[in-house]
């Protein structure tokens, strides 16, 4: 049995905007699944389609697995909770809390008690009698929670329930979601715009960008095996470089070009990525994770490989050094490389997370390191990922 | 800094002004209705009372007696206070129909998706551009063919016919800048569209409402050209047509008309003062 299932939905909104197109994912029981993608990518919509306050265009829903693509919000047995909280301004957080079982016709003693029971959980107890505006934004977020779990409904939609709040109530509250999540194991689909909130959060991360899911897996899968460039480029921060290269197979050996450097694969990476044999001599693009790469201070093997950078700009963040840099060119050489000029995911500029005990000169070379088997390949015209 | 003494007193002078253009009338009604017609008729013309009264207010509740009687104007014993209790009883019913027709209106025009629902939103506003004059005579015909001519209930009818525009107009706008998930929050929680209208949209309009009822009420309690086309007896007519009324024809008794201005203009007052908060709250758009 399914909590959650979305088959090929799809969303047209009038005047021929598709929002959300042919997606499919299952959430399953206990399982907290999390839509992630940049503003306007169609997760709100998806999740609005499942909580039924979206008709949905083609494709089926189906929670717990009954089919609920065309039935109102009120028979899917779900609850939700918004980016602003949508608390019932009117009313105290006692009756906020209670309003679904009161809708449910469920006995008074029965609300009472399930109300005292969730606000002890969520430790607003002594909030009970007061009005939402009488809250701050952390308190008003765990009243709507709240009111989604005193139901005990099949499953739980949650969108951006954290962007209001502050960095630090926000990360607080990330760990007492997801606790909360785990003990009462109701299947969640929760969106954020936040990549950090969905690797942090999500048993599995469902990546969408203009209405497609790019990818769908664990928040390690996402990380170490993104399926694309738009993937990889937004999960991980900072955000993996993507640089602009060439692939050379001269003898066996392959040799990948970038900026005036050149780093040779060893067979063992070639071994784990067969679909680089058919890129030689053409242009690629190169993935380095800022993490990954490394100072040549640092003691260094064969599996290491180097290249050469100007700094332009350091900032500490105390634990480590993020280090702007840009690749260096042969003399003569234009600075921005044709491919990098010709592919707008792509710049010859590359950030580095290094060592806080780096003394690194601002304006001047340097060379970095990087393991030669974490890097990333993606062919330049399809942005998918060479495996 | 003498510039700035001149802006300071030129600002006051202004402000003294505008409350003597705004408030002189009622003061100068005031003390009319405290007077007698002796005084009003003095030469030269006398300010203040010589012997402040409420004669006049006396004369207005219970009927005139002989003295007034003197100065022209007839009135009967009850008939300013049925006009008060008609104006009372058609504010309060046009109000109540007003809201409850046009808050749904603005609800369907502001949430529901349904085809034409922009043209036909703005088909009714548009109505609010048509003045009743050019409609008096259709009106007339059309109350009269209904025979409700000299009915509140005639006059509540057409009250909420050229108010609801209005109120929809102002109620559309209101809900507009209200946030929609609450009452997503309803559905989701277990509410038909009508529950989560009525137990989470409406009670959050409760400033609104308030804004919009002191509107309607201040408009239908001083509507004038309606009820006196509509209304020939004590029957229907309101404070504003009956106050005409003491005007004779070859004489006024001033005292009375004063007297009677100033008891009809209570309740609106009271209404203003009571919901002055939420009116100014709707008109600067943070209700």
């Amino acid at each position: 049995m399914s909590g959650i299932v979305l088959e090929g939905v799809t969303k047209e909104f009038a005047g021929g905007v598709i929002a959300v197109c042919d997606i499919s994912l299952e959430v399953a029981h206990g399982e907290f699944v999390v839509l992630v993608g940049p503003s306007g990518c169609g997760k709100s919509t998806t999740l609005r389609m499942v909580a039924g306050l979206e008709a949905v265009t083609s494709g089926e829903v189906r929670i717990n697995d009954k089919v609920v693509t065309g039935l109102p919000p009120r028979m899917r047995d779900i609850a939700m909770v918004f980016q602003n909280y949508a608390l019932y301004a009117h009313m105290s957080v006692r009756d906020n809390i209670g309003f679904g079982l009161k809708m449910a016709k469920f006995p008074q003693s029965e609300i009472r008690t399930r109300v005292d029971d969730a606000a002890r959980v969520l430790g607003i107890v002594d909030l009970l009698d007061r009005k939402p505006k009488q809250l701050s934004g952390g308190q008003r977020q765990r009243v709507a929670m709240g009111r989604a779990i005193v139901r005990e409904p099949a499953a739980f939609l949650m969108d951006e329930p954290l962007s209001n709040l502050d960095a630090k109530l926000r990360v607080e509250m990330r760990g007492e979601i997801t606790n909360l999540q785990r003990r009462i194991a109701t299947p969640t689909l929760y969106v954020t715009h936040d990549q950090t909130e969905a690797m942090t959060m999500g048993d599995r991360v469902a990546v969408l960008r203009d209405g497609v899911l790019e990818q769908l897996g664990s928040p390690k899968e996402l990380y170490e095996t993104p399926a694309n460039i738009f993937v990889a480029g937004f999960i991980g921060s900072p955000a993996m470089n993507l640089l602009p290269a060439r692939l050379d197979i001269e003898e066996g050996r392959y040799t990948v070009f970038v900026g005036d450097s050149n780093l040779t694969l060893s067979t063992d990476a070639l071994r784990r990525r067969p679909g680089l044999a058919g890129y030689g001599g053409r242009d690629i693009i190169l993935g380095i994770r800022p993490e990954d790469l490394q100072s040549e201070d640092r003691p260094l093997d064969a599996a290491h490989g180097l290249i050469s950078v100007n700094v332009t700009r350091s900032e500490s963040l105390g634990s480590d050094v993020i280090a702007y840099c840009t690749l260096a060119h042969r003399p003569g050489a234009s600075a921005e490389d044709p491919v990098s000029q010709n592919n707008s995911t792509t710049s010859s500029r590359l950030i580095a997370r290094l060592d806080r005990r780096i003394a690194l000169v601002e304006g001047h070379p340097a060379r970095v390191a990087v393991e030669l088997d974490r890097l990333y390949f993606f062919d330049r015209d399809s942005g998918q990922a060479l495996t | 800094m003498r510039q700035s003494v001149l802006a300071r007193t030129l600002r006051a002078l202004a402000i003294v002004a505008l409350v003597c253009w705004s408030l002189g009338p009622i003061v100068i009604g005031l003390i009319t209705s405290l007077s007698s017609q002796s005084d009003i008729q003095a030469v030269p013309a006398r300010w203040l009372p010589k012997d402040a009264n409420l004669d006049a207010y006396r004369s207005l509740l219970s009927g005139t007696g002989a003295n007034s009687r003197a100065g022209g104007t007839v009135t009967e014993s009850g008939t300013f206070a049925r006009a008060m209790i008609n104006s009372a009883t058609i504010t309060f019913m046009s109000t109540i129909a007003v809201l409850a027709v046009s808050i749904m209106c603005a609800y369907a025009f502001t949430r529901l998706r349904f085809r034409m629902s922009s043209v036909v939103f703005w088909g009714v506003v548009s109505t609010m551009i048509v003045p009743v004059f050019a409609v008096v005579v259709t009106l007339f015909r059309l109350m009269a063919d209904a025979h409700l001519i000299d009915t509140k209930i005639g006059l509540v009818a057409v009250f909420i016919a050229t108010l609801t525009p209005l109120a929809t107009w102002l109620f559309h706008n209101h809900i507009r800048d209200m946030p929609g998930e609450p009452e997503e929050a309803a559905l989701i929680d277990g509410c038909t569209r009508w529950q989560a209208f009525t137990r989470v949209v409406v009670p959050q309009m409760r400033s609104g409402i308030a804004a919009v009822s002191a509107i309607l009420m201040l408009a239908v309690w001083g509507e004038f050209l309606i009820p006196l086309l509509l209304s020939s007896t004590r029957n229907a007519k309101p404070v504003t047509v009956v106050i005409t009324e003491f005007i004779g024809k070859y004489s006024t008794n001033y005292p009375l008309l004063a007297a009677a201005g100033m008891l009809a203009l209570l309740p609106p007052a009271i209404v203003a003062l009571a919901l002055n908060r939420h009116i100014r709250g709707m008109l600067s758009g943070a209700t």
